[in-house]
């Protein structure tokens, strides 16, 4: 336990740590005052005056939404042995389903929040179909393919916002705002972000835990992505638990889409942030793709990217710092924790 | 229509078309050795920022040039030596290639090129210019290109060649196909993989190198803008051969050169979204895929 569990994490924190120093310094910033920026931009403490704890967990909580059902939707999928890289594509196709659904009229007032939050889910689904078809049917890649139906989505709602679903009322590449009753409420009044939008993701997560280790359909699930052959002799029906995990995984990634758009932006414009679907790969992977310590690993995620970001209004060091650490903690957890674990092509 | 699809817009099709044959054949070179390389994108944008700061801070264009291989053959090492030494994902590594590149250039490039920029010195490099041929450089095609295009142009000849009469070439079929196998027959199987690797980050560090030192003089944030992985569609298009993958990239080429070209412009009247023009490579390859175009099969023993 001490040896394999412990020692490499404190060795992987050590070297997040080593890093993040090294690029604060090359920014030619004091490493001891910015240590503490970036704790205060993660945690809001020690307190500022510009900055006090409510504007670091305004920030934190809003990016942990998004982490965890991006991180929950790849989580998911690599349980059943799939990588889903077509998290952002879902991403973006839910968020203009929720918004869509959000600015229509005639919709009644207690069922529309919900409704186009579903409608988020379900679009995200759907984009995630066609790749698991190809998988489970034509022996496709499902990497290729996720990574095809991205730029077919980036493209696809760029036209639809740009051409079809534009704002009547102005020139800019937006959809109408959403209809008050859609919108979800915020944790906590002085926050600009962070909305109810959590509470749905944590539950999503605990659900997805019960799911996974707790019935049968979570045991060929991961049975199925522990080795495909195996669970097909021992009678579990694989291709429709992989097919099933995908159409989850891109309702998870559509929901964040229709999170961001009722809880945050009230629209979609074009630019959407679509990169949370492929952080969420990061926290995926740092979970182990288990959903309970995907809460944890997409809360540390969210604290580094808030901390990076409080350290670039601060002192103005590039806010990718915190990108150039996500990429060497992937390679660090893939090739401490994920060796000769191999997903299925 | 006619005043369309003239010389010009073919010239700008093969244009557009280098850095995606580059990095396609690249692309090829590490899969057809059983790697998956799905971090051909993050090589290309840091490929393309190495150039931009090499050729800025020398005042050579081939300072440049070399820097985007070195950087090009640094991120395929790391990919070489997360699989086949730690035994990582091949997948899980390039995508942290690919967001390593995104990050660290965007991070060099705000620390080293915005300040040049905000103290009012030019961040612009000279670029090849079109090169001569005895005349030959007069055909349509060829009017206004760069070296690094004719160069693109012949390489899947050179590579397919390569592939096919010689030793090297068998051997990287045996490795691609069953590795198990090759390894018995005394095929140094990690050597091969090595080399299919690196030289993948060379091509796609050149790819890199095209859209700064050929193309546009400068570099801009996460300027590949998504050609590595259609650098990866048209590898899949292509079927892993040299041939199909160059003429797939082309094909794609010309995807974004008629964009370019309608932009603002009606065909018959009509306003073509361009959009979905740019979405023709990634919808072709889905179709692909489906095997609706004959059947697709990678090496395979790409992945183990």
């Amino acid at each position: 336990m001490l040896r394999t569990r412990v020692a490499p994490a404190l060795l992987g924190a050590l070297m997040v740590l080593t890093v993040l120093g090294a690029l604060v310094l090359a920014a030619g910033k004091p490493l001891g005052e910015s240590f503490q920026i970036i704790l205060q931009g993660a945690t809001g403490y020690p307190r500022s005056e510009a900055f006090g704890p409510l504007d670091a967990w305004d920030a934190v909580l809003h990016d942990l939404t998004l982490l965890v059902l991006t991180g929950l939707a790849v989580a998911v999928a690599l349980q059943a042995g799939l990588f889903n890289i077509g998290a952002a594509g879902q991403l973006l196709v839910g968020a203009l389903a929720a918004a869509w659904v959000g600015t229509q009229t005639g919709i009644p007032a207690p069922v529309h929040l919900p409704l186009a939050l579903a409608a988020g889910a379900f679009a995200g689904a759907l984009w995630a179909f066609p790749p698991a078809w190809l998988k489970v049917r034509r022996g496709a890649h499902e990497v290729i393919s996720t990574i095809m139906f991205n730029y077919i989505a980036l493209y696809l709602t760029h036209w639809l916002v740009t051409e079809r679903l534009k704002d009547p009322a102005g020139d800019a590449p937006q959809t109408a705002p959403i209809a008050e009753v859609a919108r979800l409420p915020m944790l906590h009044e002085a926050f600009l972000q962070a909305s109810w939008g959590l509470a749905i993701a944590v539950l999503v997560a605990l659900g997805l835990w019960l799911a996974l280790y707790r019935t049968v359909w979570g045991y060929e699930t991961r049975a199925t992505g522990a080795n495909r052959d195996a669970a097909d002799a021992a009678g579990a029906p694989t291709a429709r638990r992989m097919t099933e995990a995908m159409l989850l995984s891109g309702a998870l990634a559509g929901l964040a889409g229709a999170i961001e758009v009722c809880g945050v932006q009230y629209r979609f414009f074009e630019g959407f942030p679509a990169e949370y679907g492929f952080d969420g790969i990061a926290v995926a992977l740092l979970a182990g793709n288990h959903p309970a310590l995907t809460l944890v690993s997409a809360y540390l995620m969210s604290a580094l990217r808030s901390g990076a970001y409080h350290l670039h209004a601060e002192t103005g060091a590039p806010k990718e710092i915190a990108v150039v650490v996500q990429a060497v903690l992937i390679l660090y957890v893939a090739a401490v924790y994920l060796r000769k674990r191999r997903i299925e092509g | 229509m006619g005043g369309i699809l003239d010389a010009e817009l073919f010239g700008t099709a093969i244009r557009q078309a280098t850095p995606l044959i580059l990095a396609a054949l690249g692309g090829l070179l590490s899969e057809r050795v059983g790697v998956v390389n799905i971090g051909l994108e993050g090589k290309i944008l840091m490929g393309a920022f190495a150039a931009a700061l090499g050729a800025l801070l020398s005042g050579s264009l081939w300072v440049g040039l070399a820097a985007a291989v070195l950087v090009g053959l640094a991120l395929a090492l790391i990919h070489a030596v997360a699989t086949q030494e730690w035994r990582t994902d091949h997948i899980v590594s390039g995508v942290a290639i690919n967001l390593l590149a995104l990050g660290l250039s965007t991070y060099l490039f705000r620390q080293i090129i915005v300040p040049r920029e905000e103290a009012g010195e030019s961040s612009v490099v000279p670029t090849f210019g079109a090169v001569s041929l005895g005349g030959l450089e007069n055909l349509p095609l060829l009017k206004d290109q760069s070296w690094l295009t004719l160069f693109a142009l012949v390489l899947p000849f050179v590579l397919l060649a390569l592939l096919t009469r010689t030793r090297w070439g068998v051997r990287v079929y045996a490795v691609g196909n069953d590795s198990q196998k090759a390894r018995m027959m005394g095929v140094p199987v990690k050597r091969m993989r090595y080399l299919g690797v690196l030289l993948s980050g060379v091509l796609a560090g050149l790819a890199g190198a095209f859209l700064v030192l050929a193309a546009t003089g400068q570099f801009r944030e996460n300027m590949s803008a998504g050609r590595g992985f259609i650098a990866l569609a048209a590898l899949i298009f292509g079927r892993w051969h040299p041939l199909g993958a160059a003429g797939a990239a082309i094909g794609f080429g010309f995807f974004e050169a008629l964009q370019m070209r309608l932009q603002g412009q009606p065909v018959f009247g009509v306003q073509l979204p361009t959009d979905l023009l740019l979405m023709l490579p990634y919808l072709l390859t889905v179709i692909a895929l489906m095997g609706l175009l004959g059947k697709m099969k990678p090496p395979s023993d790409l992945g183990n």
